[in-house]
């Protein structure tokens, strides 16, 4: 119970720290907020463009894409906001070897690399998504008004919506972790980024096989398009279950290959 | 002039050589390229592109060659201005007889050139996951694809180095960029053919130096019917008009640099 | 009870050696060679707590990699090492709170923080309440002659002001151990003197045992009373400094300014030669036989000034290194 105390007590200490200092700059709230703003606008145009000819996307309607897009702008708003300003550092302390600092601390040494830093200028990404979540599922459109979602549905959809943050997490982190190994490939977070793109349209709009990739290769259906089922209350149990299921595999994986890679750190490095 | 192809050459062999140290990295940045590819999922998904008029061939060709276009047209001065900047490693080139944006382009050439084996192989990869969708371009559609290529990465490099001379001024003139970057990404053909944009839209997106960059090249290269002669002359007078705004920036980026005393 | 206990410490490197060019990436993808490096070879020494002992080497003579396993950062290959009672490669958190390291090349501070948002972070981390925090922040601070640097970003501050802060970081957990990897590199000398007084008065004040790798002499001979000298990864000296300068050399240096100029078979048996530059001449003669040697010198020649002094340390040392290299 100390612990958890102590843990609780380090996470508001390094937030509060990183959070003053981010403060210093204040153009970045604004180059921030017109940028999720200007991102969502576009996507949304581009979905309009998609939605062309009134034909469904992959079967999906207008609201229910709309509520997809709003879950990668929340997504994207948490990777803004504490994937990337800590995961990137981790090759730093690689490089730099301040690595032997944070492993000489007393504390889990993977929940330091993870919340370190936390940047505000995510927000913005995440509230906005929320709102168009919100107005998706409230707007009285031409077809159907999904109203709002039983508690039941809530419930199920928080929990995959927080499935989602677990894989997305252990996604980075697999990636920073294996700048242990391979320095070079320290942007591979960048190409994770930009795959996750694919997050933005529910994944039935995609081809078969790219339905394929993005369900077991690159869990982006699961990120996206399982949660916002689950709000519309089309969610099957079978799939619910399978995402609670990844997230637990994709975070334990992360854990181990963090331990081995200590391992393998301290044992060859000088 | 003898002396401007001896720097040449040297520039460009050193700043190959650097490259090749970093394979690993620019078969990354290669692959975050991706982004025409997964639209072009999302697009053959729909039925919008059939309803503005375009085969599911001309669709995946287009994209296709969206894609070859915007690897090799990929602008990142900023970023490494601004670290240099910041670094206090401008100032020895600040010092050197030619100017260290000559440094940057070769940097940018010599990357182009080591992403040649790289975007063959997942070309490669490609055909091979899917047959139908590589084909060969005619020679002419190759021959004015690959000039406008080299053109529309003229123009992204000046648009690019306007924002960078800010960084004379403010240490954060790279995240000014990443707005720069959204209407790169939905007018400039990325995302979406620009066909398939309302009149209204399509008529604010041909104003903008944007679609000069990827649909005007991808087009050329996909073999669709394309004003050249347009597509050519806009890009020369984007180009002209943001020359000399460069040019000046970086005259008055340069002297408040000396005078700060970095 | 000694406080740090090391019997046999070891570790071997394996790595694989590569040719370079196209022809030797395949063959290095087909066959790996492999080649060990003995980076420490069997060190044993112990420590008892509140001394100051010194590490003393050349550049990859295994003084930080014997550091390093010390602080539990790389896993011995043999041996049996253990350190305020603990086994250090387990990094257990009991452990972690009572050791520290510092190192002069590397900083564990932020650099766009203030220090003190730093120091709180630390504070939080090793669970010491807030009101005993800051009371330590202001001891420490006092003793290291901070104020409102503290306040400043890291980034705003002098190399002297940074390591001064990075002093306090460490020792904000009142370690019982601490390990200092070349702490005062690249300091102006008043800055160095600060730092060495400050650890000194320190161990005096807390009683932690300080384990210290420096490339200045200054430190070594302020600070340590006892030093281990490592080469090649053995060690070969366990003693004072004292002893070490007996043990490698013996002798006494005599500068002689003469009014003739003389050539080299003059000084014959009087002593090794160190330079001879017109009318200077600097000779090596051992101590046992200093006094007699002088008097004869001071007949033979005609001396107009004459000065006696033991060799300075370095070159002592840097010599038994290169005759060692040698061997």
């Amino acid at each position: 119970m100390k612990e958890l105390r102590r843990y609780w007590h380090s996470l508001c200490c390094f937030w509060s720290s990183s959070i003053a200092a981010e403060l210093e700059y204040p153009l970045n709230a604004w180059v921030e907020l017109l940028s999720v703003l200007g991102n969502l606008a576009g996507s949304i145009f581009v979905l309009k463009l998609l939605f062309g000819n009134g034909v469904a996307l992959g079967g999906w309607s207008w609201n229910g894409s709309l509520i997809v897009l709003g879950l990668y702008t929340v997504l994207d708003g948490f990777t803004t906001c504490v994937l990337q300003p800590n995961l990137s550092r981790i090759v730093n302390h690689i490089q730099t070897g301040t690595l032997d600092y944070v492993l000489l601390k007393p504390i889990d040494s993977q929940f330091w690399l993870s919340t370190r830093t936390v940047s505000p200028w995510g927000l913005p990404g995440i509230i906005a998504g929320f709102c168009l979540i919100c107005w998706a599922l409230l707007k009285p459109s031409s077809s159907i008004s999904y109203g709002l979602p039983s508690s039941g549905a809530l419930l199920l959809a928080a929990a995959l919506l927080i499935a989602s943050l677990i894989i997305l997490y252990s996604l980075w982190f697999v990636l920073a972790a294996l700048s242990i190994w391979f320095i070079k490939v320290w942007n591979a977070t960048e190409v994770l980024r930009y795959t996750l793109v694919a997050g933005r349209y529910p994944v039935s709009a995609y081809p078969p096989a790219l339905r394929l990739i993005f369900t077991f290769v690159l869990p982006v259906a699961f990120l996206t398009t399982i949660p916002a089922e689950a709000l519309l209350g089309k969610s099957s149990s079978i799939w619910a279950i399978a995402a609670l299921c990844v997230a637990g595999i994709c975070l334990t994986g992360s854990r181990l290959l963090w331990n081995y890679a200590q391992r393998f750190y301290t044992s060859a490095s000088s | 002039m003898k002396w401007a192809w001896r720097v040449a050459r040297a520039l460009i062999t050193s700043q190959y050589a650097l490259m090749l140290e970093y394979r690993a990295e620019i078969i990354l940045w290669a692959l975050s390229g991706v982004l025409p590819l997964i639209m072009l999922g999302v697009w053959s998904g729909s039925g919008a592109a059939a309803a503005a008029g375009i085969s599911a061939q001309q669709l995946s060709r287009y994209f296709l060659a969206a894609f070859v276009v915007r690897q090799f047209t990929v602008v990142w001065l900023i970023n490494v201005f601004e670290e240099d900047a910041l670094q206090g490693r401008l100032s020895p080139f600040l010092l050197q007889p030619i100017s260290p944006l000559w440094r940057y382009l070769t940097a940018h050439i010599s990357e182009q050139a080591s992403r040649v084996p790289i975007v063959a192989v997942l070309l490669a990869l490609l055909g091979i996951a899917a047959p139908g969708l590589i084909w060969l371009p005619s020679a002419g559609a190759l021959f004015f694809g690959v000039i406008a290529i080299m053109a529309a990465f003229l123009l992204r490099f000046l648009l690019q180095l306007v924002l960078t001379t800010f960084c004379f001024w403010s240490e954060k003139a790279a995240a000014i960029d990443r707005l720069l970057m959204i209407p790169y990404m939905f007018l400039s053909g990325i995302v979406a053919p620009i066909d398939t944009f309302p009149p209204a839209v399509k008529r604010l997106a041909m104003a903008t130096p944007f679609p000069w960059m990827i649909d005007f090249p991808a087009r050329l290269i996909a073999g669709e019917p394309v004003n050249i002669a347009l597509g050519f002359t806009a890009i020369i007078a984007w180009c002209l008009l943001l020359l000399p705004i460069c040019h000046l920036l970086w005259r008055a980026g340069l002297r408040r640099y000396s005078a700060m005393g970095a | 009870m000694s406080i740090i206990n090391a019997k046999e410490l070891s570790k071997i490197y394996r790595v694989s050696e590569k040719q370079p060019g196209i022809a030797g990436t395949f063959r290095h993808l087909l066959q790996r060679k492999h080649r060990e490096i003995t980076a420490v070879n069997q060190i044993s020494f112990s420590i008892e707590p509140g001394e100051i002992v010194g590490f003393l080497g050349p550049n990859g003579a295994g003084k930080t990699t014997t550091l390093k396993m010390l602080t539990g950062l790389i896993h011995p290959s043999s041996g049996e090492l253990s350190v305020a009672g603990h086994k250090p490669w387990q990094r257990k958190a009991r452990f972690l709170r009572q050791i520290t390291l510092v190192m002069g090349n590397r900083q564990q501070l932020l650099w766009d923080l203030p220090a003190l948002d730093s120091l709180k972070v630390n504070a939080a981390v090793y669970g010491i309440p807030e009101k005993e925090a800051q009371r330590r922040i202001n001891e420490l601070a006092e003793m290291l002659e901070l104020g409102e640097e503290l306040l400043r970003p890291l980034r705003k501050l002098s190399l002297g002001q940074r390591m001064k802060t990075e002093l306090l970081a460490a020792l904000l957990h009142q370690p019982a151990v601490l390990f200092l990897d070349e702490p005062t590199l690249g300091l102006d000398v008043n800055a160095q003197v600060r730092v060495r007084e400050f650890l000194a008065d320190y161990n005096k004040r807390t009683g932690a045992t300080m384990l210290l790798t420096s490339h200045y002499m200054g430190d070594i001979t302020t600070l340590c009373p006892r030093v281990l000298l490592i080469h090649q990864g053995e060690l070969f000296h366990d003693g004072s400094l004292s002893e070490l300068t007996q043990k490698l050399a013996p002798c006494s240096q005599v500068r002689m300014e003469l009014s003739k100029i003389h050539s080299v078979e003059d000084f014959c048996g009087y002593g090794d030669i160190h330079y001879l530059e017109g009318h200077q001449v600097q000779l090596l003669i051992p101590r046992a036989e200093l006094s007699e040697r002088v008097a004869a010198l001071l007949n033979r020649f005609e001396v107009v000034d004459l000065e006696v002094s033991a060799p300075p340390i370095e070159e002592l040392i840097g010599g038994l290194f290169r005759s060692r290299e040698k061997l």
